[in-house]
């Protein structure tokens, strides 16, 4: 494995009884490098990152993190991985019996038990400052709009400092303006942090501000490559159906 | 920990339900053993478990004072014709003790708790699980078994027998109001029945048993919570399931405890 690669999936197979849902996917991630991941709805997206991250165990492959095979790692040395990996799910997931302060510090406090209390509020307002919500400290995830969530779920994502960012639908379910907003937010996040990030999404306006490169999944397999002019600017009938679509709905 | 999965569906046919059937037991044998497995693992979420005991003990106080004293006042009501036909009014507060610490109080109390706790886990958890709030702790590397279900297990398992003795001694005072607005017995009289009525190996069996229960609550709110599945609707059926499996197992551990104790203290019987 090259050192400038982070990331190395290799024939990855993945299926829920008869449905095979990604087939001998391969792909390699850069370090510094955003990747976005397209493709239409149940293609296969969020399974690939939830087997990059080892919450699914793909029935072949492998996926090599700095080396790593996390599919044949222990829990211990997996988790060891992942501290170093956030992921910001669809929903945000945020923690719903605890307040925005108590979401951010609760990873903060289990990987650094060292760390002050003190410490651990200078680092939660800060991270908070980072997208913008410091006033929604104690508030409780009840009270807080989706576009919110979704900058809270971010906060908690990256407040471990982590050198790749998993990011599920971020914008899904938000209006134009705060989905514009939110892909800006992680477009400087990612340069602010100097995090790799893959990105899965449908969205062509997020995917436009965030992405270096692109890969588009389709029939379980990565169907077309490339960056995003090229891609949208492709004569392949069914990418231009997709993007022309996106883009209205856009 | 890899659970059978569960078929659910609008229709399902015989074979659903049995292979549903098998596929509970099953589970719930993996999910205990993953408990004792996780359960001597670090790190030791003591101040988890402490609120987690504080949040249950306040949630059913309420509701088990009033099943205490109206168990022990409807008890006494009952028995007391009978006890009157047949000249032994002088007995109606040993065996009303005896009935309430040996069985009625244990069992009924853990039912309650059953219905109040065992759904409010099975809905935390199931709420949680669909809306991937355990797999945002399982990839913040964060053990979700042992933060979510080891710590509100041993924290039911805890908090029963307490709360149990607490109903026992609610239980007896509503049985002394019931004597008392028919009978001319005095409080003292009362208490010094009931004292030399229970022996202390009365009570062993009792709260050892409840123990059990509370283990049983916990565990099986965790199972339900922690396995569900299918959005909403799934966290419903958690939260149904969790009361109905709980207070099943709570009657039939009941059963076999009570031969067990039988066994172990003969002169109890």
């Amino acid at each position: 494995m090259a050192d400038t690669q982070l990331i190395e999936i290799e024939t990855l197979t993945k299926r829920f009884e008869d449905h095979v849902v990604l087939d001998n996917v391969s792909l390699d991630v850069e370090r510094g490098e955003n990747l976005v991941v397209f493709g239409r709805s149940g293609e296969g997206k969020s399974v690939l990152l939830k087997c990059i991250i080892g919450l699914l165990k793909p029935e072949t492959g492998r996926v090599l993190i700095h080396g790593q095979n996390i599919l044949e790692l222990s829990v211990s040395r997996l988790n060891t991985v992942r501290k170093n990996i956030g992921f910001l799910f669809q929903g945000a997931a945020l923690y719903d019996s605890m307040t925005v302060r108590e979401n951010l510090s609760f990873p903060l406090k289990r990987h650094f038990p060292e760390m002050i209390q003190n410490d651990v509020d200078n680092k939660v307002r800060y991270t908070l400052d980072l997208v913008s919500l410091e006033e929604a400290i104690d508030k409780m995830p009840s009270e807080l709009s989706g576009g919110m969530k979704k900058r809270i779920g971010l906060a908690r994502s990256i407040i471990t400092d982590p050198e790749l960012m998993l990011y599920d639908e971020p914008t899904t379910g938000l209006d134009p303006i705060t989905t514009k907003e939110i892909s800006e937010l992680i477009l400087s996040l990612q340069k602010k942090l100097s995090m790799t990030s893959i990105a899965v999404t449908h969205d062509v306006m997020c995917a436009e501000i965030i992405a270096d490169r692109a890969i588009f999944l389709k029939d379980a397999k990565v169907a077309y490559e490339g960056s995003i002019p090229e891609l949208t600017a492709s004569k392949d009938p069914f990418l231009k159906n997709f993007f022309s679509h996106e883009i209205i709905n856009a | 920990m890899k659970l059978p999965q569960h078929r659910y569906g609008r229709r399902l046919s015989y074979n659903d339900i049995i292979y549903n059937f098998f596929a509970t037991i099953a589970g719930l044998t993996i999910f205990n053993f993953e408990f004792i497995k996780q359960a001597f693992k670090p790190p030791y979420e003591i101040a988890e478990i402490k609120r987690h005991m504080d949040e249950l003990g306040v949630k059913t106080f309420g509701i088990v004072s009033i099943t205490g004293f109206i168990i022990g006042l409807v008890l006494t009501m009952q028995s007391q014709p009978v006890m009157q036909r047949f000249g032994a009014t002088d007995f109606l507060p040993a065996m009303v003790s005896l009935s309430v610490v040996r069985e009625l109080a244990p069992v009924i109390t853990a039912l309650i708790f059953a219905g109040r706790v065992s759904s409010g886990i099975g809905a935390e958890l199931g709420s949680m699980r669909v809306t991937e709030q355990i797999d945002a702790m399982e990839v913040s590397a964060i053990n979700p078994f042992n933060y979510l279900v080891v710590t509100r297990v041993i924290a039911t398992t805890m908090i029963l027998p307490i709360l149990t003795l607490y109903v026992i001694i609610i239980a007896i005072l509503g049985a002394f109001l019931a004597i008392a607005i028919t009978e001319p017995m005095s409080f003292q009289y009362y208490q010094a029945s009931v004292v030399n009525s229970i022996e202390f190996g009365d009570f062993i069996p009792s709260i050892a048993k409840t123990f059990v229960f509370g283990f049983i609550v916990g565990i099986v709110g965790c199972y339900k919570g922690y396995t569900a599945e299918g959005g909403t609707e799934g966290v419903g059926r958690a939260s149904t399931t969790s009361v109905v499996l709980a207070s099943l197992l709570i009657l039939i551990f009941d059963m076999v405890l009570v031969k067990i104790s039988l066994w172990l203290w003969p002169t109890l019987s």
